[in-house]
């Protein structure tokens, strides 16, 4: 705290300021407290209600003068210089025109918000979690229900770090193999190639999983322009995709990434089987000309797209 | 470019090729394929000249396919094949010494190319010398390159508008090691085209009069 305070903030008025919080919290108390107690024994009801009413009031009045105060100290507070410039976003700072575009303190109350934000949210979470509020007992990569949010810590991950966990989940599955590209900045790009059945492009934030596209496995996954390559592709790969898609939006898990990635390479694997397993509902291999495109987040099974529960 | 089955669909009873051809265009377009165009495959027969007397010479087959216009497939039968260039006929013609074409015994495959979802089906029929004889259908299945895995898929495709009668496996692919996976160029299928020709030459003598 001592750091962030120099010359621009006055000491005394800050320690008058907090005083005049807590006189405002003891007078919004008494208010509720006079409130709890109800009327007070009197000889007749018009005098009860009379002396009630004329408490009431003086404890509301002392709650106005109380803020009043308190407004007035905190105006004389000043605010801390921005003196601390965060890295490269303090070459914002460097713009003169500060009335027009206050770019860079916006920047940090931003930043001041969504710190509070996940640390409100990250509370919430472990109190909801002692409470379970699902039916079944499935713990793992069920969790569709939770509120995605991002932690400042899980987003800011060394790329070693990144490079090592995708590096031991390709080696505990032996017919899939993913290679890892950066071709822009920090984000990385994965190409998973499954068996000589299809090939995945997974682009990822950190360790979170942003979007992904199936192609099949003769296809030129290098071509820049993936407009016209989406036309061509086989009618089952863009529904491979779309179910893709809809895997990493289910299995979300904020404070375990790397599980995260774990199950839903589990899941993509299941597609190794993808021209030969039958739907398990209605036993064809065929509908609509196409492959059981669909697999089961959990039992992994596969189904038609039309078919699927 | 994915895994194709070359099969032969019998004359119906009572009917002519034309008419066979006709029923199973329509039983096509009622399961939702679209008429995309036409396609060709012929095959010419060569006799190499020049072999020591008392063994069969070698017969190489030069196979052309519309949906590769550029290039064209000489092959043995059973033996190694080469790819080349549309200019290897002009380079046959110049070989002439070493092998001899016999024009009697060009075969030619004609006939409609229809897509359906992620399948190529080309219905054909197969002259030989301007006689038809016999309707050959040609099933492509695009996404899959290896033929194991989705045989059943195909089978399953053929039966719907094919009848029950069941295409089994083509030799071509029961024959492959390291897990049946059929490189991205033509040979297979053509060799399979190859063993359908020679099936219907073999039939051409007396009897089967088809018209």
């Amino acid at each position: 705290m001592a750091d962030v305070v120099n010359v621009g903030v006055n000491l005394d008025a800050f320690s008058h300021a907090i005083s005049g919080i807590q006189a405002l919290r003891s007078s919004v108390s008494r208010v509720f407290e006079s409130l709890k107690d109800g009327m007070k024994n009197r000889e007749t009801l018009e005098g009860r209600e009379k002396q009630f009413i004329a408490e009431f009031q003086d404890n509301l009045q002392a709650v106005n003068r109380d803020l009043n105060e308190l407004e007035r100290l905190s105006g004389l507070v000043g605010r801390p210089s921005e003196s601390h410039p965060l890295h490269n976003s303090g070459l914002l700072s460097l713009d003169p025109v500060q009335d027009k575009t206050p770019l860079y303190s916006q920047l940090l109350q931003a930043y001041k918000w969504s710190n509070k934000l996940q640390y409100h949210a990250g509370l919430a979470s472990s109190l909801l979690n002692q409470q379970s509020l699902k039916r079944s007992a499935n713990q793992m990569g069920a969790s569709a229900k939770r509120r995605p949010k991002v932690q400042p810590s899980t987003l800011v991950l060394p790329p070693q770090y990144v490079d090592d966990v995708i590096s031991r989940i390709g080696r505990m599955f032996p017919d899939m193999t993913i290679e890892l590209f950066r071709p822009n900045g920090t984000s990385a790009v994965l190409l998973v190639t499954l068996g000589k059945v299809l090939k995945a492009i997974v682009v990822m934030r950190s360790l979170f999983i942003d979007r992904t596209v199936v192609r099949g496995f003769n296809e030129n996954v290098y071509n820049e322009d993936r407009k016209v390559r989406k036309l061509d592709s086989p009618k089952s790969n863009i529904g491979v995709t779309d179910h893709a898609t809809t895997a990493l939006l289910h299995y979300q898990l904020p404070q375990m990434p790397d599980v995260v990635v774990r199950s839903f390479m589990t899941w993509l694997r299941s597609y190794i089987k993808l021209f030969q397993s039958s739907c398990q509902r209605c036993g064809r291999f065929l509908q609509d000309g196409l492959p059981p495109t669909w697999r089961d987040f959990r039992t992994l099974e596969a189904f038609h797209d039309t078919c699927r529960m | 470019m994915g895994v194709t089955c070359v099969c032969q669909v019998p004359v119906a009873e009572g009917k002519s090729v034309q008419q066979t051809v006709d029923i199973l265009h329509k039983k096509l377009e009622q399961l939702g394929a679209v008429k995309q165009g036409s396609f060709c495959v012929d095959c010419e027969t060569y006799h190499a000249t020049g072999n020591v007397s008392g063994q069969p010479s070698k017969l190489l087959y030069v196979m052309h396919n519309s949906e590769t216009p550029l290039s064209c497939l000489a092959l043995f039968e059973g033996g190694p094949c080469l790819i080349a260039d549309a200019n290897f006929d002009v380079l046959m013609v110049k070989l002439k010494s070493h092998f001899q074409n016999s024009k009697a015994h060009k075969v030619e495959c004609r006939g409609s190319r229809y897509r359906y979802c992620d399948f190529l089906i080309k219905v054909g029929t197969v002259t030989m010398s301007s006689s038809a004889r016999g309707i050959s259908v040609e099933v492509e299945y695009c996404p899959c390159v290896v033929p194991g895995d989705c045989w059943n898929l195909m089978k399953e495709f053929t039966q719907s508008f094919l009848g029950p009668s069941v295409p089994e496996l083509p030799s071509v692919f029961a024959a492959k090691p390291e897990g049946l996976f059929a490189p991205a160029d033509s040979v297979d299928t053509m060799t399979q085209y190859l063993e359908l020709f020679n099936k219907l030459r073999k039939l051409q003598i007396p009897g089967s009069n088809v018209r």
